[in-house]
């Protein structure tokens, strides 16, 4: 028998042993059914107090002890109420517990979290952020995270809802202190901001490029004398053949050891300077034409060098940067491409912009080396550039001086069919006829 | 902070407007704090070009106030403002002159900045300004900041801060002076300095201003040309009562 029915039956019982005590007392003065009803209301009265003392200690649960009722309905409802009660502070205290812990984890981060809400308002934001941008406790909540953090770039970088990459900002142009910000979505057009100080790392790469560009400039001038000294010792004629020879063998990577030079100088330079070039309209036809010239100079070239001019428009570039690009990408065909091939320069443009193509039938290269190609010193095959006198710096040069136009690197190849490296430049940097000569 | 809270406008359009032109305030108060930073700093580092693109970026500055002038007016003629809202948009238009003023002194310093590069560097190597750019650029954030939080309590403090500012320049000037007598030769290039640091203690003064304008919005009181003290025992007194 389930305990609920068996409580029902003892009230029950308890109600009709009321009854009869009343009507057996109601039978010894003569009324009997004054003898039940005077049972009866007591027997409510009763009730009614309980009823009002549960309410009285269910509204002031925590300062009073619930009421002495041991038994009964009302006794049950007690047990049930203090039950669910305990239940519920457990279950509280948990959740309590798991957020409080949260927050304790979020607060340690090393980086800046703040949550934003649609309208760039701050929702939440921890210690470390509080502390990167100068945020203050509580004042500061629901405020917009655009008029506290004030500086352009972030600004820009806000509104712009491009957040696949971290925004670095130089907090305060005299304290060398950077901060990357990175925004990620979630939720109903919530914004999770972080905030990391980059300084040390941003420190880091412009030592290492300040290093790169002193090594190389003071290793110049020394070797400036050897390659002089080489070259007056290596034109001598009377020079027995065995020493002859390694002094050749010298005077050669000395020129190769200069160039490598150069370039990293160009490297450095090209790195220095942030953002895009302006620069002035630069006739590419003309520029490809002197150079095909200085390639068919060459005493070992391929045997033909075709020009391609499908285009009239000029470029507004950097001419020197352009050249050194443009250069680059000929010299590498010109090596690859053996006497019996061919070089082909096109330039063309259309909707989307200029576009320069070296397309050679030299050996190709394969795939898995193509994305890396413009790493500094990376090589196909080491032996070989070294034979041809390579630095290993052309195709970062080439990237470098594209970035600063706004333009992109492809690159296709198939191995022994020959490869074709593509500039794309932007059709911003286009210089049109027909606007040259409605403006002029 | 009654003003603080814009959004008791029935018509959301109405604080979105206001909102909006506060932000534009914000985003012109951070563009005039980076020109000031690299203004000092091209001049610190002997960095024309950087100089240069201070000087060239002013207009940018000019454009933004003109931009948020209109909306302003815009607001003025269509919405009516009253009570807090009229005092909001008024210190607006009186915020971005101040701001508008301290991009002219900053493109000044990037324009004596830029010149001075080509100079021999003086051996102090510019202490006394980078000291002095320093405070100055703490004083306008910190004046942007009670800004954008209608802070009044910040304000006055940051208000205080112009008589350091003050103190500085006449102790810059006072070496400058010295510094002519020792030698005619240096006459010039301290005259430029002087600029400079006269610029700086000018930018102090819009940043107080812009502090006082924020005490207006928040108090309802007009507390320029009063001195702090007695601005402070005032609103201090009315908070007790």
């Amino acid at each position: 028998m389930p305990p609920g029915a068996k409580r029902a039956i003892y009230v029950l019982v308890r109600l009709l042993a009321a009854v009869v005590v009343g009507a057996l007392l109601g039978l010894v003065f003569g009324h009997v059914w004054a003898g039940v009803a005077a049972a009866l209301a007591g027997y409510l009265a009763w009730q009614l107090w309980l009823l009002i003392s549960l309410d009285a200690w269910l509204r002031n649960r925590r300062a009073v002890d619930p009421p002495d009722i041991a038994s009964g309905v009302w006794g049950d409802v007690v047990t049930q109420v203090v039950r669910l009660h305990r239940r519920k502070r457990f279950h509280k205290d948990r959740v309590m517990r798991v957020l409080r812990e949260l927050r304790r984890s979020t607060a340690a981060m090393p980086d800046g979290v703040v949550v934003l809400n649609g309208d760039n308002e701050i929702l939440w934001f921890n210690q470390k952020a509080g502390e990167y941008l100068g945020l203050t406790r509580k004042a500061d909540l629901g405020l917009r995270i655009d008029n506290l953090v004030r500086h352009p770039e972030f600004n820009r970088y806000l509104h712009s809802g491009q957040y696949t990459l971290p925004a670095v900002v130089r907090v305060d142009p005299g304290a060398d202190r950077y901060l990357a910000f990175q925004l990620v979505r979630y939720g109903e057009g919530q914004r999770l901001l972080m905030v990391r100080d980059v300084s040390r790392q941003v420190r880091l790469e412009l030592m290492r490029k300040d290093f790169v560009a002193n090594a190389s400039h003071e290793l110049r001038s020394p070797l400036t004398v050897i390659s002089g000294y080489l070259e007056t010792l290596a034109s001598e004629p009377s020079l027995p053949p065995d020493i002859a020879e390694p002094l050749g063998e010298m005077r050669r990577q000395s020129v190769r050891m200069t160039q490598i030079i150069e370039n990293l100088l160009v490297l450095s330079r090209l790195e220095a300077t942030e953002g895009q070039v302006a620069g002035e309209s630069v006739d590419v036809a003309e520029m490809l034409s002197t150079l095909r010239k200085d390639v068919m100079a060459r005493p070992v070239h391929p045997a033909k060098v075709d020009l391609q001019i499908e285009s009239d428009a000029r470029l507004v570039a950097d001419e020197a940067q352009l050249h050194s690009a443009f250069m680059n990408l000929l010299d590498n065909a010109a090596k690859y491409t053996p006497a019996s091939g061919s070089v082909t320069l096109r330039w063309w443009h259309d909707a989307h912009g200029g576009h320069f193509s070296v397309i050679d039938t030299g050996p190709g290269i394969a795939h898995d080396h193509i994305p890396r190609l413009t790493e500094r010193f990376y090589r196909v095959d080491v032996g070989r550039s070294r034979a041809t006198g390579g630095s290993g710096l052309g195709l970062a040069i080439v990237k470098h001086v594209l970035q600063r136009h706004g333009a992109e690197l492809e690159v296709q190849s198939e191995e022994g069919q020959g490869s074709t490296f593509t500039c794309h430049f932007p059709a911003s940097r286009l210089d049109l006829p027909v606007t040259r000569v409605a403006s002029g | 902070m009654e003003t603080a809270d814009l959004s008791h406008h029935i018509s959301r359009r109405y604080n979105a407007d206001l909102e909006r032109v506060r932000s534009k305030v914000m985003a012109m108060g951070g563009l005039v704090e980076e020109q000031l930073s690299k203004a000092v700093a091209a001049l610190i580092e002997g960095d024309s070009n950087l100089g240069v693109t201070v000087a060239r970026d002013d207009y940018k500055v000019n454009d933004m106030e003109v931009s948020i002038d209109e909306e302003c007016q815009r607001i003025l003629a269509t919405r009516a403002p009253a009570a807090g809202d009229l005092r909001v948009i008024v210190a607006i238009i009186k915020t971005i002159t101040d701001l508008e003023r301290i991009g002219d002194e900053a493109e000044k310093i990037g324009y004596i900045g830029s010149r001075l590069a080509s100079m021999e560097r003086p051996a102090d190597k510019y202490r006394e300004i980078k000291h002095l750019g320093r405070i100055v650029a703490e004083m306008l954030h910190e004046a942007l900041d009670s800004f954008a939080r209608m802070d009044a309590e910040a304000a006055i403090q940051v208000a205080h801060k112009d008589r350091i500012v003050d103190e500085e320049y006449e102790a810059i000037q006072r070496q400058g002076i010295t510094f002519m007598m020792e030698d005619p030769r240096n006459i010039s290039r301290a005259l430029d300095v002087m600029w400079v640091v006269r610029a700086l203690e000018r930018i102090g003064d819009h940043a107080k201003n812009i502090c006082e304008y924020v005490i207006y919005v928040v108090h309802g009181k007009d507390v320029r040309h009063t001195r702090l003290e007695d601005v402070e025992r005032e609103l201090r007194g009315r908070a007790d009562g």
